[in-house]
């Protein structure tokens, strides 16, 4: 349903299962998504969003299905393998470390990059593109406000030069305007040709920035769509969503 | 006045190595969450070690030191790839068991090879007095705190500025956050642990130097580091330093002026204070983490 779906997709996940302990949580989660698109993953909250984006990035193991990426099997690799394969993964809450400044954070996403030069040199790009990091350089993460964590936890995700770039929910718990901002981040940084895959719960922010999205719903994905017709469907969408 | 200044001398030497042996064990349990009960152990490993490198085979202080840092380094990996691994995750009641039975296999382990005899580290130095304006030291003793004082500042420089310290501080504050961003945590958990015997082992050894190593003196090194570290303040590296600091010169006062024989319960004392008016300790590490 993509102009792109001769090529063969980036990102493929099929059919995976997880579990936290004996409970499971996805029972069947299939998408891919296309090298250059935005795809979002919407869905009540609870429905397995959060777990799906953990699953790609190795924090949690799968009981079954399969997981691809440029081609390469990375299913069950520990994330220092995925992150080295180009997927960052940006966190709900943001997670920054809140007792190490911001530079130290931004550093520190670059972790994998040896090269003491290059890793200051994409702090410096971090910088340009967040002019508002660049004043809070020598400041503690835990000190900034949410919009700013939000800015910093994206920030430290592009460290990592990732041609995927996972974003959960960056939204949360921001105001309208900063919200808005963050969008607007994630339309440049998508412009600049990196693939993003969006978790969001405010759907129609969510909709506006993607050009496809699955509806989750309790660990299965349930419906694939253009973002458009999604976003110009409200009966469709509240069947899936229950709102 | 002279008394006074002498007893602060041999306060602030002791309170050296209880700081050095203490900062093993904050490291430990501020970002590892295991309650080390065998970190008394590793202190003695290193005594005994030490014993055997300088005394037994003859070899150089300095040599000896290095290798007695790198044998229990790779003791500390070991144990925690393959031991404390297990246990990752479980909560801290599984980890204290299992430290409390590591002391007392390591304690007679150590036993029944080496005897109950105090063993001697043969010092850098030879014997002989210093004389410091009224304050008199031992070569040996000062010879001792001088590579103490190195060994502190150089895991303060290691945490502080090489990618495996902010590995570790990024590990504590947030372990997710670090695997994302590639860090490779189980390693991290690894190298603290190691990080943590050679201190308390090194501080062991120095402090053998001075007195002598006893393969039973494990249990009150760790109750004395258990000391400094609520003193300074869990997971607190300046705390660590001050606590040891603190617990060594109060001994000292306590034996000079009151009374000799009990100078072990004034370490209690100290504790039941702080954790009546200051539960958090004198530094709370949530400010200036590891
Ligand atoms: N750390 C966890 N431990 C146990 N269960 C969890 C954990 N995180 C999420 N779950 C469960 O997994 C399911 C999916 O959660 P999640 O992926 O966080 O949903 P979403 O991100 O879509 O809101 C939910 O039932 C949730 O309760
Ligand atoms: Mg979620």
């Amino acid at each position: 349903m993509s102009q792109t779906a001769t090529q063969p997709p980036v990102l493929s996940v099929e059919q995976i299962h997880v579990a936290y302990g004996s409970t499971a949580a996805l029972h069947g989660i299939s998408f891919e998504v296309h090298k250059g698109e935005t795809v979002a993953l919407i869905g009540a909250n609870g429905a397995g969003k959060s777990t799906t984006l953990r699953a790609i990035s190795g924090l949690l193991k799968l009981r079954s299905g399969a997981i691809r990426f440029e081609g390469r099997d990375i299913a069950n690799q520990p994330p220092d393998k995925v992150v080295a394969a180009g997927i960052a993964h940006c966190p709900e809450e943001r997670h920054v470390w809140p007792a190490m400044t911001v530079e130290e954070n931004l550093n520190l996403g670059a972790f994998l990059c040896r090269s003491r030069a290059e890793r200051e040199q994409r702090i410096g790009m971090a910088y340009h593109r967040f002019p508002r990091l660049r004043e809070r350089a020598r400041q503690l993460a835990g000190t900034l406000s949410g919009g700013e964590q939000q800015m910093l936890a994206i920030a430290r995700a592009l460290m990592s030069e990732p041609s995927l770039l996972m974003l959960d929910e960056p939204s949360l718990g921001l105001s309208p305007k900063m919200a808005d901002e963050v969008f607007d981040v994630v339309r440049a940084i998508n412009g600049h040709g990196v693939t993003v895959l969006l978790v969001e719960q405010n759907i129609y922010n969510a909709l506006d920035v993607a050009s496809r999205a699955y509806v989750v719903e309790t660990g299965r994905t349930r419906a694939a769509r253009p973002a458009a017709a999604l976003r110009s469907d409200p009966e469709l969408l509240r069947a899936y969503l229950g709102g | 006045m002279d008394l006074f200044l002498q007893f602060l001398t041999n306060g602030l030497i002791n309170g050296a190595f209880y700081a050095l042996s203490a900062l093993g064990l904050t490291l430990i349990f501020g970002l590892m969450r295991v309650v080390n009960f065998a970190h008394g152990e590793m202190y003695m490993l290193g005594g005994v070690l030490g014993w055997f490198f300088t005394t037994h085979l003859g070899l150089n202080f300095f040599l000896s030191v290095a290798l007695v840092a790198a044998v229990m380094a790779a003791f500390g990996l070991l144990i925690d790839r393959f031991l404390i691994e297990r246990l990752r995750g479980e909560g801290e009641e599984p980890g204290i068991l299992f430290t409390i039975g590591l002391s007392i296999f390591l304690a007679n382990v150590t036993l029944l090879v080496v005897g109950p005899a105090p063993l001697k580290v043969a010092g850098a130095v030879p014997e002989g007095a210093l004389f410091i304006g009224p304050i008199i030291v031992t070569k040996l003793r000062l010879m001792a705190v001088a590579v103490g004082i190195a060994l502190m500042i150089a895991t303060h420089a290691l945490i502080r500025h090489t990618r495996l310290g902010q590995a570790m501080r990024a590990t504590f504050q947030d372990p997710m956050a670090a695997s994302l961003s590639g860090i490779r945590v189980a390693r991290v958990h690894a190298a603290t642990f190691a990080l943590g015997c050679t201190l308390a082992a090194l501080s062991g050894m120095l402090l053998a130097s001075i007195y002598s190593a006893q393969a039973s003196v494990g249990g009150l090194v760790s109750l004395k580091s258990f000391v400094v570290v609520i003193l300074g303040g869990m997971g607190s590296f300046p705390g660590a330093v001050v606590g040891g600091l603190l617990l060594g010169v109060a001994e000292s006062l306590w034996g000079g002026y009151v009374a000799t024989g009990m100078v072990d319960v004034i370490g209690f004392v100290l504790v039941i204070l702080i954790l009546l008016f200051r539960p958090q300790g004198l530094f709370s590490s949530s400010s200036e983490r590891a």
